[in-house]
């Protein structure tokens, strides 16, 4: 029988697959009816999503918080646009973006895990202030206008499409974001995932363990920028452009923000609270601009009456339900006796 | 038992010190752990036995003296070198993974039983770590609450569920720090026997107050005094020992 953190990785996939059917049955609703707007809408909070799990790696499960992911997030998405601008190859893009996020993560890395807790916090906050204001600063990336980016084709060998193709890019977003999800998920329900979860639980016991604290934070660290990286090197394929504010606070606190209300520690929390924050802003935006008060409320009301989010709520009940399934599969005739045991905290 | 001797000692420390500005928090201790006995340090509460504890398992590097592991210099090592080295220990404040359950807690500790290559493979179900965690839990008697969190279990289950984690990893030499502190009576004796039934697989170094409790378990015992080691012997010459009388027992 399962640990309650497989039990609960597990409940978090059932949600996850009921979002994925969810998203697949919106592409064929929005490809039927010919829509562009909510198509490209829903590719942005899946990409904004990506940087979001990247947040979750961080503060859900390792205890770190980065109010500086955007950093990663942007320099994905920089390279990926002068990439594309030097040749027009998506997958020259997403390699030059992964490659680049690598080594500045390994550099950012070094730096952040000299420090914890809240100065862990602060440094990740300057690093990403410091670059955006390099970039803002360099011409040759366009300095405050950003760059643009031409349409490129996307060869995936059995089709080919153009990147402003938004059913097309919509479900290439979500494939790429669900097989992040996917290796985050596995990477957790391995031991060095439960050496990683260890250090939130309690970072000063795990050398006891037998185990650095150093490796296993550094290396999720970089993890962590990679998820965001990749995600971000399909922002100007979306979009178009870059521009330093991708790298700005905003967009770091926002991924906080997603985290938190959909729900920290769960992984589907990010994606679920990514899509939530982008509706409710295109939504509430269409009214009046003064979202961020919405927003900001949600937030408030998340953190003090929903310690676990949204999917916080929901999860609990599925954990319960497939701890009766595996006590039913280990003895039929008692099954249901002690079953939750354990499960819904 | 036995005569002593440095053959069959099992943890060696030699001259150990370190001070804290001026203060000497360990000065030049030096005594030997033997082979599946049990070795207690006591001594008044500032004496020194938690910084002791510290140097030996490497939360602290020493300014002077050694520590070897089965003949093998360890001074100095990381507590994750240390560990790996086949020394485990436990804390005087309860120091677990409160927000997993009884059963992640051990497979925590057991893993490092697995070879290093599966870090990266799903966790195992049948390897050396999942057989060590289904044995200790038995042993413990958790089973009924092997999926609670630590969180929820009562301290006396929590300071057992310590030495559970410290014997994960099947260490040689098993240091705790005060196992029974804050227990109830009924408790200190079980712990106090199990510390007993240990000392078939493991050597134990204790850190423990209960001088009734020390005087029964122990077979040989360390006395500390303001940083410095006092006396050392069998319980029973420590306790005719007039200096150890004045410094420790009172009058």
């Amino acid at each position: 029988m399962g640990d309650r953190l497989d039990i609960a990785m597990r409940a978090s996939h059932v949600v996850a697959i009921g979002l994925l059917v969810l998203a697949l049955v919106f592409a064929a609703v929005a490809a039927a009816s010919g829509d562009r707007f909510y198509l490209r809408l829903a590719t942005e909070a899946l990409i904004l999503g990506g940087l979001a799990l990247s947040v979750d790696l961080l503060l859900g499960y390792t205890g770190l918080l980065s109010l500086g992911q955007a950093m990663y997030f942007g320099i994905g998405a920089y390279t990926s646009a002068v990439v594309i601008g030097i040749t027009p190859s998506f997958w020259a893009a997403m390699g030059a973006a992964m490659g680049v996020t690598l080594v500045s993560a390994i550099v950012g890395g070094l730096i952040a895990n000299r420090v914890r807790g809240v100065y862990f916090a602060l440094i990740t906050f300057g690093m990403a202030q410091v670059i955006a204001q390099v970039i803002y600063n360099t011409r040759e990336l366009g300095a405050s206008d950003g760059i643009r980016v031409p349409e490129i084709e996307v060869p995936l060998g059995v089709v080919t499409f153009n990147a402003a193709d938004p059913l097309g890019f919509f479900l290439l977003t979500l494939a790429v974001i669900a097989v992040m999800y996917a290796g985050i998920a596995y990477l957790l329900g391995t031991p060095f995932g439960r050496v990683i979860q260890a250090l939130k639980a309690n970072e000063r016991r795990v050398p006891y363990l037998g185990y650095s604290v150093w490796w296993p934070r550094m290396i999720v660290y970089v993890v962590a920028a990679m998820v965001a990286g990749i995600s971000g090197a399909l922002y100007p394929m979306l979009r178009g452009f870059v521009s330093p504010e991708l790298m700005y606070f905003a967009v770091s606190g926002n991924a906080v923000i997603m985290v938190v209300v959909g729900g920290g520690g769960t992984l589907v929390g990010a994606l679920f609270g990514a899509m939530l924050i982008t509706m409710l802003k295109s939504m509430i935006g269409t009214w009046t601009e003064h979202h961020h008060i919405v927003i900001g409320a949600l937030f408030m009301a998340s953190i003090l009456f929903l310690p676990r989010g949204i999917i916080g709520v929901v999860r609990p009940r599925i954990e319960t339900a497939l701890w009766r399934q595996e006590l039913r599969a280990k003895h039929p005739e008692t099954g249901t006796l002690s079953a939750g045991k354990g499960a819904a905290q | 038992m036995t005569q002593r001797t440095a053959s069959t000692a099992v943890l060696q420390v030699a001259g150990l010190g370190i001070a804290f500005g001026g203060l000497k928090a360990v000065d030049d201790v030096s005594f030997h752990a033997d082979r599946n006995a049990v070795t207690t340090v006591i001594g008044p509460n500032g004496a020194g036995k938690t910084t002791l504890f510290n140097l030996v398992s490497g939360a602290l590097k020493p300014r002077s003296g050694t520590v070897s592991l089965e003949g093998r210099d360890v001074t100095g090592l990381s507590p994750a070198a240390l560990q790996r080295a086949g020394l485990a220990r436990s804390f005087q404040i309860t120091n677990l993974f409160f927000d997993m359950t009884v059963r992640e807690n051990l497979g925590l500790a057991a893993q490092v039983l697995d070879p290093v290559g599966g870090a990266l493979r799903p966790l195992s179900r049948t390897g050396r770590a999942a057989t060590k965690v289904a044995e200790l839990i038995d042993r413990f008697g958790m089973g009924p609450k092997a999926h609670d969190r630590v969180a929820e279990l009562s301290h006396g289950e929590q300071r057992r569920l310590e030495i559970a984690m410290c014997l994960a990893c099947e260490p040689r030499v098993l240091m705790l720090d005060e196992p029974t502190q804050g227990m109830s009576h009924a408790d200190t004796a079980e712990t106090a026997a199990l510390i007993r039934s240990l000392t078939a697989e493991v050597s134990i170094l204790l850190i423990e107050h209960d001088i009734a409790l020390v005087m029964d378990l122990s077979d040989h015992v360390v006395v500390m005094h303001q940083g410095r080691k006092l006396a050392e012997g069998s319980p029973q010459e420590v306790r005719a020992n007039t200096a150890v009388q004045a410094a420790y027992f009172g009058h």
